[in-house]
């Protein structure tokens, strides 16, 4: 056992820590358009120096890093304050599906665009009555010619209005034999025709972070098929794989620094002296330091033994749940501060709460632990 | 990076858990706790493997490996909720050996090592295991210090627990030989009571899922439910949150030891409260047959218990934790 990071897993955290240091994209500029320009500058920088996704093998512009450097980044970036690159879903979702199933053709086409941040990608899975259970999604795609031509209705795809194409799963057998999870099909749909159409789904906060996608005899060619016509389950469930990992220690890092901010307010307002708010503290940071820590053993699982141990399904659901807490804890502690809008502790109040949905469900989760990781047996009907 | 036991460390507990799976099954646990007797077959085989001496210096006997080789068997020794002075022993040890004089290291140490005496420590005012048995008792203070007791200057009071496995006392005395580095020896201590705590809520967890395996409602295996599964699922939580702690705790005994204080803290006051969550859910998941002295789960839940009030609650790590935070804090605030 050795906590301490390897002298070539310190050289890159401390290289990490030394570009960051130098490259300072400032503060977010106002205004949703502006916002994600400069999320899109930032991934350029990162990219023109490799940075953009370290995680994927050199001949596509990555650095062929392990799964511990990878941690590595999104820790240091988190650690600076830096934001996410502007194409976080394709560097983290459709890059890596695509270099599993793509074709040669398909890996040039599609890859250096998504480092880039030329092209922005969305996911297209989770429908208005196909949340939980993906599998029951209705999109359909039917065979013309060498096209397929798609309709229904995708729900959550955050970034679609910037986004050029998009990662959907529709249903291209509607018979429907051999149960549901057969007939799906995995496509890399052009998002910029007629045939789609983007409306912003104001969420909790106010914000559009997430849209709704209409599709009407959308286009889509033969050749932008991934994984084989049929195959769209399993290409579907690699990208929901990545969703898990990677991420985790980013948000890890934002929690903690959050915790800190929320102590050092209280500390001005000399309120941690009360040993109500002295608990709750040491809780919270209790709770910071395990979800770093179990991530920390989730990787070591991985690199040692190749398969994720039970460690990987618990941070998400350790991270959600524990954001959720420390921001209600902030509104408890300042009072009216944290209720009023414009104040970040109200926002994180109302934001955090999407936090147990998004990614997986703590419910999905709870159901993956308890079949894949305790071997309790399925209840008919209910599925992880 | 590597949060893992190394190959040694792997079969330490291999050897441990088929050892304690042979030698001290929860029959052997039943009898020895309705006997309110010590199983003393177990504690002489221990003694010749050289267990209370795993992480006491070779010079004074001991097999001189760490913090994380006595957490393992800790843990393994509450996974078995072993009716053995071993814990008692263990924390006496640690403490001494990692804040002692020299003095006190040389005149406890070899003989807590062979296992010729026991040791045992506690907190005045608190139920400390196994004082009235042992031969030296470290008495910590609520002032931060601790002082090393002879058993023979120590007033001794047994008191029937609520866990039968292990025998409590109340322990005051006047006098005492103060450890140099008393910070040290306590944190050392905790990160041993965490360990056991591991191993009982891992315990506990593993007769759940067996039981709500086979048991069947409604001809379907109550494990199939949610409301019984996502249980399990929080009970998998709480004991590998409570292992993440203890596990970095105890590595940071001995690798970085400027981080035990926190790492003490984090350990004791996740293993408490994990513990006592996963062993009060098994009970409830067992259903009628969990609340019945015929079941096992409760001495796991009684251990869980009394092991939790050992060496501070989970509020009061959870308080040391916020000052902690809030001193490392202060210079970026100032």
């Amino acid at each position: 056992m050795d906590l301490t990071f390897s002298e070539s897993e310190a050289a890159f955290r401390d290289e990490l820590r030394a570009w960051f240091e130098n490259n300072d994209p400032g503060r977010s500029p106002e205004g949703e358009d502006a916002a994600y320009a400069w999320r899109r500058d930032w991934q350029r920088r990162l990219a023109d120096d490799r940075y953009a996704a370290v995680h994927w093998s050199p001949e596509y512009g990555g650095r062929g890093a392990s799964i511990t450097e990878s941690a590595i980044f999104f820790e240091e970036l988190g650690r600076a304050r830096r934001p996410l690159p502007a194409n976080v879903l394709g560097i983290l979702l459709a890059g890596p599906t695509i270099m599993t199933f793509g074709t040669p053709e398909q890996k040039e086409r599609y890859l250096p665009p998504i480092l880039t941040a030329e092209e922005i990608w969305c996911q297209g899975f989770s429908e208005p009555d196909a949340g939980s259970d993906l599998a029951a999604l209705k999109t359909r795609a039917v065979k013309d010619g060498d096209e397929w031509v798609v309709t229904g209705q995708k729900v959550w795809t955050s970034g679609a209005q910037y986004s050029k194409w998009c990662m959907l799963v529709a249903r291209t057998d509607v018979d429907g034999a051999g149960g549901k999870h057969k007939g799906l099909t995995y496509f890399l749909m052009d998002m910029e025709q007629p045939g789609v159409q983007v409306r912003p789904l104001v969420q909790i906060t106010g914000e559009p972070e997430f849209n709704e996608l209409f599709i009407e005899g959308a286009r889509i060619p033969d050749e932008n098929v991934l994984g084989g016509v049929g195959n769209g389950w399993r290409v579907a469930l690699t990208t929901l794989m990545n969703e898990r990992s990677g991420l985790a220690f980013f948000l890890q890092v934002r929690l903690r620094q959050l915790l800190d901010e929320l102590v050092e307010e209280a500390a001005a307002r000399e309120l941690l002296d009360d040993p109500v708010v002295a608990d709750k503290i040491g809780l919270l940071h209790m709770k910071a330091e395990i979800l770093r820590l179990t991530a920390y053993r989730g990787l070591t699982t991985i690199e040692k033994y190749g398969t994720p141990g039970p460690e990987g399904s618990l941070t998400k659901w350790m991270w959600s749940e524990t954001n959720q807490e420390l921001a209600q804890f902030a509104a408890d502690l300042l009072g009216p501060d944290a209720l009023t809008n414009g104040n970040r502790w109200a926002y994180e109040l109302l934001r955090s709460r999407g936090n147990t949905i998004e990614g997986g469900t703590t419910e999905i989760l709870k159901n993956i632990v308890a079949e894949r990781v305790l071997g309790l047996p399925r209840l008919k009907g209910a599925a992880a | 990076m590597n949060f893992d036991f190394s190959e040694d460390q792997h079969e330490i507990k291999r050897t441990a858990r088929d050892l304690l799976g042979q030698r001290s099954s929860l029959a052997k646990v039943r009898e020895a706790a309705e006997g309110h007797r010590y199983d003393d077959a177990l504690w002489t085989e221990l003694v010749a493997l050289g267990w209370p001496g795993i992480a006491i210096a070779e010079e004074h006997g001991g097999q001189g490996l760490g913090a994380v080789e006595l957490a393992i068997l800790a843990e393994e020794l509450g996974y078995a909720v072993a009716a053995s002075p071993f814990l008692a022993t263990v924390m006496a040890a640690e403490a001494i050996g990692a804040g002692g004089t020299p003095e006190q290291q040389a005149k406890w140490l070899p003989g807590l090592a062979s296992g010729e005496i026991t040791g045992a420590l506690g907190e005045v005012g608190g139920l400390v295991p196994d004082a009235d048995a042992a031969a030296v008792i470290v008495l910590v203070g609520d002032d931060g210090t601790a002082r090393v007791v002879a058993r023979a200057d120590a007033d001794v009071t047994p008191v029937d627990a609520i866990d039968p496995t292990r025998r409590a006392a109340r322990v005051s005395a006047d006098g005492g030989d103060p450890l140099a580095d008393p910070a040290v020896a306590v944190d050392r201590a905790t990160v041993a009571v965490a360990a056991e705590l591991v191993g009982v809520a891992q315990r506990a967890l593993e007769m759940t899922l067996a039981y709500v395996k086979d048991r069947k409602q409604f001809d379907t295996p109550v494990g199939a439910y949610q409301a019984v599964s996502h249980r399990c699922a929080q009970m998998l939580k709480d004991t590998e949150g409570a292992r993440s702690a203890t596990y970095f705790a105890a590595w940071a005994a001995n690798a970085e030891p400027e981080r035990l204080p926190e790492g003490a803290a984090l350990a004791k006051a996740a293993a408490s409260d994990g513990a006592r969550d996963v062993t009060a859910s098994a009970i409830q998941a067992h259903g009628g047959i969990g609340f019945t002295w015929e079941a096992d789960v409760h001495w796991l839940y009684k251990r869980a218990q009394v092991d939790a009030a050992l060496l501070g609650t989970s509020g009061k790590h959870r308080r040391r934790l916020a000052a902690l935070l809030a001193a490392r804090l202060a210079p970026a605030a100032a």
